[in-house]
């Protein structure tokens, strides 16, 4: 726009850096912030607000910006809601403005709400709602936001350093230095983070001597000592949030374009001295870009040598304005006029003030007492303020009553400039005070909201504890940090606090907003970024929300990147003026952390994509990837579903799997099974507790399939205990309950009254599991294995195993399987399991993946995860014979309880479509008539397994219906509203093929 | 609003003290259950279902699951999260 604002003679210096915003090209030096070159290069609006779209410039000079939120970076790498103030600037370094379109100057939304009043107050509840919200959903998602999402993350992730510490300093300015040096000298170990990216905050400002040294001096000698000490100091680091006595900071925060190092810190002690934010004042149109807080501008002057303007008008309502105006002016920009809302007699009691003032008059700035501005005139930025005197005392213009708008029209006057400057007063930082346990506590004499009531473990310093003064500052840091030091345990002196003389605190009279009629409230803004205007508030509380927790909902007050640190408390003295009750009364609303805006990415780390979770492969993985596998995740293990090889489809190719199981052989890797070895001369019975069955009474060489029981009667698990010897057992558990098995079983060691001692090993992954199953199985294994197994194939029979050796590694074959064929389960060494697997397969059986064994195990009602889901017991598996054998497991008093054996307890029950055609699926729930109309009907049960049977040639499947329904031959309905089916089934028993169960003993 | 009843150092629910392993980070653990209160419960049912929650104690099983797999019995003060004592279950009654 115009020529660039720079004051000669900056800290900056160095290279330019060129850099584009909105596609033009800009320069800046090295460091500057984003903020700070556009300021200076006379860009006066960065982006446009959430709500009402309206024209943002740059307000503050941190974090809590409510604006100016920049798009760093191109699609499809970009980063979003980028605060200016915050990003260092780099050479070629592309900006963009954003949530606006087709450009930032003329916004198609911005021009459709000219007129205001379509978002008002809870507009969501109220607005977009017929015919239905649906139909404007869409448009909604396009417009809700600021930036764009970005398509890829290019971003490093953050390295992560851990760290431990007795005191914790958060913000290294005076307060914060006082503390750690005192902290540091008792002898205990020092952590600082100040979020700038150098220490110093309000000291830059300072014109007091400390300990006789000049502000910037006694500074650099602070760090020093703190270096010499060995105290860490982190600049660029800001505290983002914490928890359970963990502090999370984030170094290169700002950078953001580089992954930075996040910080976890644990501190024995924590003191926040986090310094003060300030807040504006509400005037009609108080959110024009050119419109700033005062203290913001001194820092682009005296950080960045920035002139935010040319001609200024300071508006506020305490003593450091007239410093501040002097500050402003030896920086070359001319300050035409300061508006003071306090009484001239009230502001010239105090010399300083009254030369101060003098001074600046004769320089030609005019200063005003008793005015305010009452509103900034400008279409795209400030042009003139608009001023006029405020009626009565000083106390009487806090209580801006609706029915007083401006006394005088002649009284009005319009002053021309390009910048008006805010300063309501401040308020203290103590948002990480807030988190396990800490409130805020409204102190009367600061006009603000102070920490309070902290755990013993953390206190705060400075302004937080209400002190603005740098002499009261300095004490008070120094005594928290010698306090900290103490309550970590340091025990040696921390030496004489830092001696500074100077004035007391500012004298401030506070004052939230200038006087307006009913119209003009519209268009005075409380919250920047959420477009909250005074009209909202009073809106709000018409409606009937009155606490300021749900004021804030219902407007979304503070509910932006800034966490209300500008607008919670400007909206909570205008609430409390609207209210008519004290501020103390109204109460802040809770910032939430992060302290800031926090790239997920920065929290994720390295624990994204393929390292998010272990990925657990079985010694066959590899095989099967080459050989046409799909594997897919289940649970954390990569088992394939079925092989390319055998079908077009998924569908196809498990049916010709489980078909070719039946009529020949297969294998499949069964490797995931749990394994656990129990030994120990209390084995048997402490088995026999856990299981429905007993295992003590198994001999050496036999299995038994048996099942789990849990303390409330119901079923846990299902697997096959091997006896291997007298006092040792082979539990196997299904390969979901691997690891909860394991540990139940560690649990009732630990808990039971065995007096010998027993242990427990997972042996999970000391074996491969390969099924072989088919009536081609034994010839297969006896060729393979050969020697002394084949005569030992020939004899074993159902549920015995037999253990040896082939080619070096052991072995393990049970007569067992999932599948209802003559089956055998071979447990090999990890090692051995390929060529075992590959040799299998030269004998002409064919491999099938899990989708195959789910239709096998379908075919014969044996259990899965879906029948036994935690809520079944064995009565409703059809297994009261067993129950009815006596053995006293964990879990039988409860199992007889009344309410497991009622008629509508659900029984496993196997289906087939009534037509012996038609396709159901699981899920389906199962009512006795079909549904008609509207009128809801009760399910009586639900289907938990299907499978297209290639031996039936038809759909089947397992359900638990209720007992009374489950009779064979019964007609029933599947009702899957969700995929849009409903199909009569018969009920049969859960066993489709084979019921005599003459293959699996052949 | 007042605060809860403040623990003495920070971190003390963030850290459990494994008799075995020593302190350990609180991740390493897993949460099974609480235990019905000391005095002894009538029947199985309340066993296994009742509970009362005490605002000042809480006995609850935890497994060292990241370390020694042993199975502990903490005796926990849940409006603080501090850790009141920890003892390794080893077959004794708990």
């Amino acid at each position: 726009m115009s020529a660039p604002r720079r004051r000669r003679g900056t800290r900056l210096g160095g290279e330019p850096l060129r850099f584009t915003f909105d596609g033009r090209p800009y320069e800046g030096q090295v460091g500057d912030t984003a903020a700070s070159a556009l300021l200076a290069s006379g860009v006066r609006a960065l982006g446009r607000s959430m709500k009402a779209r309206r024209l943002r410039g740059v307000t503050t000079a941190g974090p809590e910006e409510p604006g100016a939120l920049l798009t760093l970076g191109t699609a499809p790498a970009l980063i979003p809601n980028v605060s200016a103030p915050q990003l260092l600037l780099r050479e070629g370094m592309v900006l963009r403005s954003q949530n606006r379109w087709p450009s930032l100057r003329w916004d198609l939304a911005a021009l459709l709400q000219a007129g205001g009043g379509l978002f008002g107050a809870g507009f969501y509840y109220k607005t977009f709602l017929w015919p239905s919200w649906r139909t404007y959903e869409p448009l909604i998602r396009r417009l809700a936001g600021l930036g764009a999402a970005p398509r890829r993350c290019d971003l490093a992730p953050p390295a992560v350093e851990h760290a431990a510490c007795d005191v914790l300093v958060a913000g290294g300015g005076a307060a914060g230095l006082a503390a750690a040096l005192a902290a540091a000298r008792a002898g205990a170990r020092v952590i600082v983070c100040e979020r700038e990216p150098q220490c110093g905050g309000e000291l830059d400002f300072e014109e007091a001597r400390i300990d006789g040294l000049a502000a910037r001096d006694w500074l650099a000698a602070a760090l020093r000592e703190l270096a010499a000490l060995g105290a860490t100091v982190h600049t660029d680091t800001p505290i983002v949030g914490g928890s359970d006595g963990q502090l999370l900071a984030l170094s290169g925060a700002s950078a953001a374009h580089a992954g930075g190092v996040l910080r976890p810190i644990r501190p024995r002690a924590f003191v926040m001295a986090m310094g003060s934010v300030e807040h504006g004042i509400a005037f009609v149109a108080n959110d024009l870009p050119g419109v700033m807080l005062l203290g913001a501008a001194e820092r682009y002057l005296a950080r960045y040598g920035a002139c935010v303007g040319r001609v200024l008008v300071l508006f506020g309502c305490h003593d450091r304005m007239y410093a501040s105006a002097a500050r402003l002016r030896a920086g070359g920009m001319q300050v035409r006029a300061i508006v003071d809302t306090r009484a001239a007699d009230h502001v010239d009691a105090d010399p300083h003030i009254r030369q101060a003032r003098a001074a600046l008059a004769a320089a030609g700035v005019e200063c005003l007492c008793g005015h305010a501005v009452r509103a900034a005139v400008g279409g795209r930025s400030v042009r003139a303020a608009r001023i006029a005197p405020l009626s009565g005392s000083p106390s009487a213009a806090q209580s801006a009553s609706r029915s007083a708008p401006s006394a005088d029209p002649q009284a009005l006057r319009t002053i021309a400039c390009d910048t008006i400057l805010v300063s309501g007063g401040w308020s203290p930082e103590v948002h990480a005070g807030l988190q396990e346990g800490g409130v805020r506590r409204y102190a009367e004499a600061l006009g603000a909201f102070v920490a309070s009531d902290q755990p013993a473990w953390r206190r705060a310093a400075g302004a937080g504890n209400g002190h603005l003064a740098l002499p009261e500052v300095l004490v008070d840091g120094h005594a928290a940090g010698a306090n900290a030091a103490g309550a970590a345990g340091a025990g040696g002196s921390a030496g004489a606090a830092p001696l500074a003389h100077g004035d007391g605190p500012p004298r401030a009279l506070a004052f939230w907003r200038s006087p307006a009629s009913a119209a003009q409230e519209k268009r005075q803004y409380v919250d920047l970024q959420t477009d909250v205007t005074v009209a909202d508030l009073r809106q709000a509380l018409d409606e009937g929300f009155r606490d300021i927790e749900h004021v804030k909902r219902y407007t979304t007050l503070g509910m932006g990147t800034e966490q209300g640190r500008t607008s919670t408390p400007l909206g909570a003295a205008v609430l409390a003026e609207l209210k008519g009750e004290a501020l103390a009364r109204t109460g802040l609303s809770r910032s939430r952390p992060p302290y800031q805006p926090v790239a997920l990415q920065a929290l994720a780390g390295w624990r994204t994509g393929a390292a998010f979770r272990p990925a657990r492969t079985t010694p066959l993985h590899d095989w099967h990837a080459a050989n046409g596998g799909v594997l897919d995740p289940m649970g954390l293990w990569m088992r394939p579903r079925y092989y390319r090889a055998n079908g077009a489809n998924a569908f196809a190719a498990a049916v010709t799997e489980a078909g070719r199981v039946r009529t020949s052989g297969g294998v499949v890797d069964a490797s995931t099974l749990g394994k656990i070895e129990v030994a120990g001369a209390g084995a048997g019975a402490f088995l026999d507790h856990l299981y429905l069955t007993r295992a003590s009474t198994l001999a050496p060489g036999r299995a038994k399939y048996m099942l789990a029981m849990r303390e409330d009667g119901c079923a846990l698990d299902d697997g096959i205990v091997l006896r291997l010897d007298a006092q040792r057992f082979l539990v196997t558990t299904s390969s979901g309950h691997a690891e909860h098995m394991l540990a139940h079983l560690e649990l009732h060691r630990a808990t039971g009254t065995g007096e010998a001692a027993l242990a427990i090993t997972d042996v999970s992954d000391a074996w491969a599991v390969i099924g072989v199953a088919g009536p081609r199985s034994r010839a297969a294994l006896q060729a393979v294995l050969g020697g002394r197994w084949q005569p030992l194939l020939e004899q074993l029979a159902y549920m015995h195993f037999a253990d040896g050796r082939w080619a070096d590694h052991d072995l393990r074959v049970l007569r067992a399987g999932y599948s209802g064929e003559r089956a055998y389960e071979l447990h090999c060494r990890p090692a051995a399991a390929v060529a075992l697997w590959e040799r299998l397969l030269a004998q002409g059986l064919a491999p099938y993946g899990i989708d195959a064994l789910d239709i096998l195990r379908v075919e014969k009602g044996y259990l899965g995860g879906s029948e036994i889901n935690g809520q079944t017991t064995p009565l409703d598996l059809c297994m009261e014979a067993l129950v009815q054998l006596g053995n006293p497991f964990v879990g039988r008093e409860l199992l007889e309880r009344p309410a497991f054996h009622e008629a509508r307890r659900p029984r496993l029950v196997g289906l087939r479509a009534a037509d012996g055609r038609a396709r159901f699926l699981a899920g389906a729930q199962l009512t006795t008539a079909p549904p008609a109309g509207a009128t809801p009907v009760l399910p009586c049960g639900h289907v938990t397994s299907t499978a297209y049977s290639p031996a039936l040639r038809e759909w089947i499947g397992l359900a638990l219906l209720a007992r009374d329904q489950a009779r064979p031959g019964a007609i029933v309905y599947a009702c899957d509203p969700l995929r849009g089916a409903l199909t009569p089934v018969r009920v049969t028993a859960p066993t489709h093929f084979d019921p005599a169960g003459e293959r699996i003993k052949a | 609003m007042t605060t809860p009843a403040s623990h003495e150092m920070p971190g003390a629910m963030k850290r459990l003290s494994c008799p075995f392993c020593g302190p350990r980070e609180l991740h390493e653990f897993r949460f099974h259950k609480t235990l019905p209160s000391a005095d002894a419960p009538a029947s199985v049912f309340q066993r296994v279902y009742e509970r009362s929650a005490e605002r000042t104690l809480s006995i609850e099983h935890w497994q060292h699951l990241g370390g020694c797999r042993g199975w502990l019995l903490v005796r926990r003060d849940p409006s603080s999260g501090a850790v009141l004592a920890v003892r390794l279950l080893d077959g004794a009654a708990p």
